[in-house]
């Protein structure tokens, strides 16, 4: 038997609950508005080993019932063609759900019908929320939705997800056929004769040779699995004691039916579609039709003329906003930790442990460990998420994707890529996680390395502090503009360099809709709260390695080896260099390391970073900072993404071309009249 | 050299006019795979070919015929196509089985005898499965469908076929709506060679360069 990699979550909800529902439907249905509404802030995310795409699993309670809700991937269709329709359907057969809710598009009733008609063929008790009706009667359609019902077979509830209507029928709609132990009645579709035949051939032989049913599904399910030529299920065929034979007949039997010229997969694919489009023919009438404004924004958005200097403004907009609240939260919480948690938590530690040195070490790790960790990463990257939802929740984010593929493209990657890439400017960590996005382990590759170039708002601080506010802005305005530029060569030179091929964009534009602020608000604290798990801990660990060897003075016996590389080539202080060794950890306080490290090692007259580096100095350190491998954080993400070697070439990567260029720098910028 | 091609020259000629047709582009992979030889004997005999001048030969890209191959392919595609029409229509034989024989048949009968099937056939436009005969001068009822990529914004047209190796693609194109007769309509274009932007009834999608220009269209 071929053995199917599972996920324990699923069981586990399901041994916990009651009652267990799935939730499924098209991209940009409201599906994940839905579940935001229905389940708490206690969701659990579940993977499959080896897919990129995740599964969200929550708990509700209704009266006395206990039910799992299991959020499945958005999907065009249920198959084993891509990541997101494997696991919607490997979650559903193995998981079993007691009711499948199916949210569909109103406006978009054909395409969205396609969906609900495959479950019902898996002969799952499915529901239909019929979402955005709202919408759908702005633009001029009236959707019948009991006529819908009784084409369908299957209950159909009237649903407005961003504004909570329906949903309290909907789970109520849900209990009551789980408990009713009515069996599926829906629609039958009938695929013409000659498939037909097949069909029930191929049922007969499956009903006979395999001693168990393939996850309680029924012969002809598996029959039509089979002649939609799906890879998985013809496996686990050809795995049954007769398989050969059924295999062999599959073949012959395609041939035939394709003399007429088309796939047999193909013409199983149309006719779900006919029969979408004749349900949604009957259930929808129209009155005037209107074009909604969102519709009329989202043209504008797409329309290049406009569009593109939307987006710029659009993305510059959201940068200056982000540095701006981000430095004001950041600034109040930095206030706060030093005036309150800062004092308690070294009285608490020094209380505690009398050895000085020991002490200190600790205070490096909870004290400014913790402070580092709340100021560069709550204010910035938080505030980057809510805007990063909004975008996404409104669709603008697909229009900014249509009008960057061309460029993303020329890098091996696809318009989506962009996503993943400016969340690298909040942080570098969440957006590795966000290369899942891209379908491809090269397109992955690209990203990462192209991520970890951008200056994440720990260096662009860097930046800020030793270059703008103490050289000038021109200064600092210059290295971003050469990291752009040395962002564009290295996704340049890895498409030419890297094997295989990147694949094509294919997206779909949805409306423009209003985001509900839960479901912004929810998002952005799952994605905060990966953001933590990975680089907290991280962050304070790599805090008390760095106050073990600082206190101790080892840094400077390990750095000694280094002198030739950061004086020599580079032309910086060994206080420089250290902070640069330093900053691997921490690079958010390399200009703090900076500071602390000349104070140790020219005494206490520094006051100001001028008194031992020159401007020039400066420059070469922060263009270094900004190049090299952003921060252990960073590096433990890549190599839970995409494996150790991976990572360690990545960095690799970084540290040489951050050295290489530094090194340029200082020998090639006084020629240049420096 | 020889100017009489063998009869395993003729075949591979008319398998790489069917696949660029088919697909868009003939790679000795597909080429091995179709005829059940290994891939070593596919790359000797298309540099043989290739050194007669009947065909270009770019590793990695695939090969084009030339002028000369196209003619030989086309004139063994026209015996092909009509021998096919003669077993199925006069001597009954299924649609199923006339493939293989028409595959014999086609490099032995000559000019003349092509002519006179065709003459007593009443000159048909296709074969069996629907595919175009070329005439006796090696034209071909060429489908005058365009790719999506090069429809201007506002166009409107069906899809009539989608040229891709790639079934899984193919399936999901199809269970987003996109497949052969749907109508499509092109509602925006980004600049420099972008993706582009379609409806298909209520939905719309932005496709890629490559997907875009492998979907072929016949304009309204």
């Amino acid at each position: 038997m071929v053995s199917f990699p599972s996920c324990h979550a699923i069981q586990e909800v399901k041994e916990k609950a009651d009652l267990t529902i799935a939730l499924s439907g098209n991209p940009n249905t409201g599906k994940s508005t839905i579940f935001n509404q229905i389940t708490g802030f206690n969701v659990i995310t579940a993977n499959y080993p080896g897919k990129t795409v995740s599964l969200n699993i929550g708990n509700i309670k209704y009266g006395d019932l206990s039910i799992g809700i299991i959020d499945l991937p958005g999907t065009y269709a249920i198959g084993a063609v891509s990541d997101d329709q494997w696991v919607a359907r490997r979650a559903i057969l193995e998981g079993r759900p007691d009711a499948v809710i199916v949210v569909v598009d109103a406006t978009n009733l054909k395409r969205n019908l396609y969906l609900v008609l495959q479950f019902i063929e898996l002969g799952l008790p499915v529901i239909v929320a019929l979402n955005m009706v709202d919408l759908a009667s702005k633009m001029g359609m009236k959707i019948d939705y009991k006529y819908l019902s009784l084409l369908l077979g299957v209950p159909v509830i009237p649903t407005v997800a961003n504004k909570g209507k329906g949903i309290k029928e909907l789970i109520k709609e849900a209990i009551r056929i789980t408990q009713s132990k009515e069996k599926n009645s829906g629609i039958d579709i009938s695929y013409g004769e000659d498939i037909e035949v097949a069909i029930g051939v191929l049922a007969e032989a499956i009903e006979r040779f395999s001693s168990h049913t393939l996850y309680g599904l029924s012969p002809r399910s598996i029959a039509i699995l089979l002649l939609e030529g799906d890879s998985e299920f013809l496996e686990a065929i050809s795995a049954l004691n007769q398989g050969d034979a059924i295999t062999k007949f599959l073949q012959r039997i395609k041939m035939r039916i394709e003399e007429k010229g088309e796939p047999t997969s193909i013409r199983i694919i149309r006719r779900r579609h006919e029969v979408a489009e004749f349900i949604a023919g009957k259930a929808r009438t129209w009155s005037e039709q209107t074009v909604l404004l969102s519709d009329k924004i989202r043209h504008y958005a797409i329309y290049p003329p406009t569009g593109i200097p939307l987006m710029l403004a659009t993305l510059l907009g959201s940068f200056a906003l982000i540095s701006y609240l981000g430095g004001l939260l950041s600034e109040a919480i930095n206030l706060v930790w030093g005036a309150y948690f800062s004092p308690i938590i070294s009285w608490t530690i020094h209380s505690l442990i009398s050895q000085e040195i020991i002490a200190r070490v600790v205070l490096w790790g909870l004290d400014a460990g913790i402070n580092a960790g709340l100021t560069v990463g709550i204010p910035y990257v938080l505030t980057f998420y809510i805007i990063l939802s909004i975008m996404e929740d409104t669709g603008y984010l697909n229009s900014i994707a249509f009008l960057t593929d061309n460029v993303m493209r020329k890098f091996g990657l696809h318009g989506r890529a962009i996503i993943p890439i400016l969340t690298g400017a909040g942080c570098n960590v969440p957006a590795i996680m966000g290369t899942r996005v891209l379908s491809t382990k090269r397109e992955r590759i690209i990203a990462s390395v192209l991520i970890v170039l951008v200056p994440c708002s720990a260096r662009i601080a860097v930046i800020v502090g030793a270059v703008a506010n103490i050289i000038g802005w021109s200064y600092a305005y210059m290295i971003l503009i050469f990291e752009a530029l040395l962002i564009g060569f290295v996704g340049l030179s890895l498409n030419k360099l890297l094997k295989g091929e990147s694949s094509s964009l294919i997206m779909e534009v949805s409306s423009f809709s209003t985001p509900s602020i839960n479901t912004v608000l929810k998002k952005t604290w799952f994605r905060f709260k990966d953001f933590v798990l990975v680089a907290f801990p991280i962050v304070t660990i790599g805090s008390l390695i760095l106050g073990a060897l600082y206190e101790t003075k080892l840094l400077w016996i390990i750095s000694e080896p280094l002198t030739p590389i950061i004086t020599g080539f580079l032309g910086l202080p060994m206080v420089a260099g250290l902070a640069l060794i330093l900053g691997v950890l921490r690079k958010e306080l390399a200009l703090e390391l900076l500071v602390a490290l000349a104070i140790v090692q020219y005494g206490f007259s520094i006051d100001n970073l001028l008194t031992f580096m020159t401007p020039f100095q400066l420059f070469i350190f922060a263009l270094v900072v900004t190049i090299y491998i952003p921060c252990i954080a960073t590096v433990s993400v890549l190599v839970k993404e995409l494996g150790l070697k991976n990572a360690i070439l990545i960095s690799a990567f970084t540290i040489i071309l951050a050295l290489m260029i530094g090194g340029l720098a200082n020998k090639i910028l006084p020629f240049l009249g420096w | 050299m020889g100017k009489k091609l063998s009869e395993i020259q003729e075949e591979y000629l008319e398998l790489i006019y069917r696949l660029e047709e088919k697909e868009g582009v003939a790679k000795t992979g597909r080429i091995a795979q179709e005829l059940k030889v290994a891939l070593g004997t596919v790359t000797n005999t298309v540099a043989n070919l290739e050194k007669k001048g009947f065909l270009t030969h770019r590793p990695y890209v695939g090969i084009k015929l030339t002028e000369k191959g196209r003619k030989i392919a086309l004139e063994i595609l026209r015996r092909h196509r009509l021998s096919e029409r003669l077993l199925t229509d006069v001597l009954k034989i299924p649609w199923s089985a006339v493939h293989d024989i028409a595959c014999k048949l086609e490099h032995v009968i000559n000019r003349d005898v092509t002519e006179a099937i065709e003459k007593s056939l009443e000159y048909p436009q296709t074969c069996p499965h629907g595919n175009p005969v070329p005439d006796k001068d090696g034209r071909i009822l060429r489908d005058s469908y365009e790719p999506l990529v090069n429809l201007p914004v506002k166009s409107k047209g069906r899809v009539m076929k989608i040229v891709n190796e790639k079934e899984d693609l193919l399936k999901y194109l199809a269970t987003l709506g996109l497949l052969p007769g749907v109508e499509i309509e092109i509602e925006e274009k980004a600049p420099f060679g972008g993706p582009i932007l379609v409806k298909v009834s209520e939905a719309r999608y932005a496709l890629g360069q490559e997907i875009s220009s492998s979907i072929y269209v016949k304009r309204d």
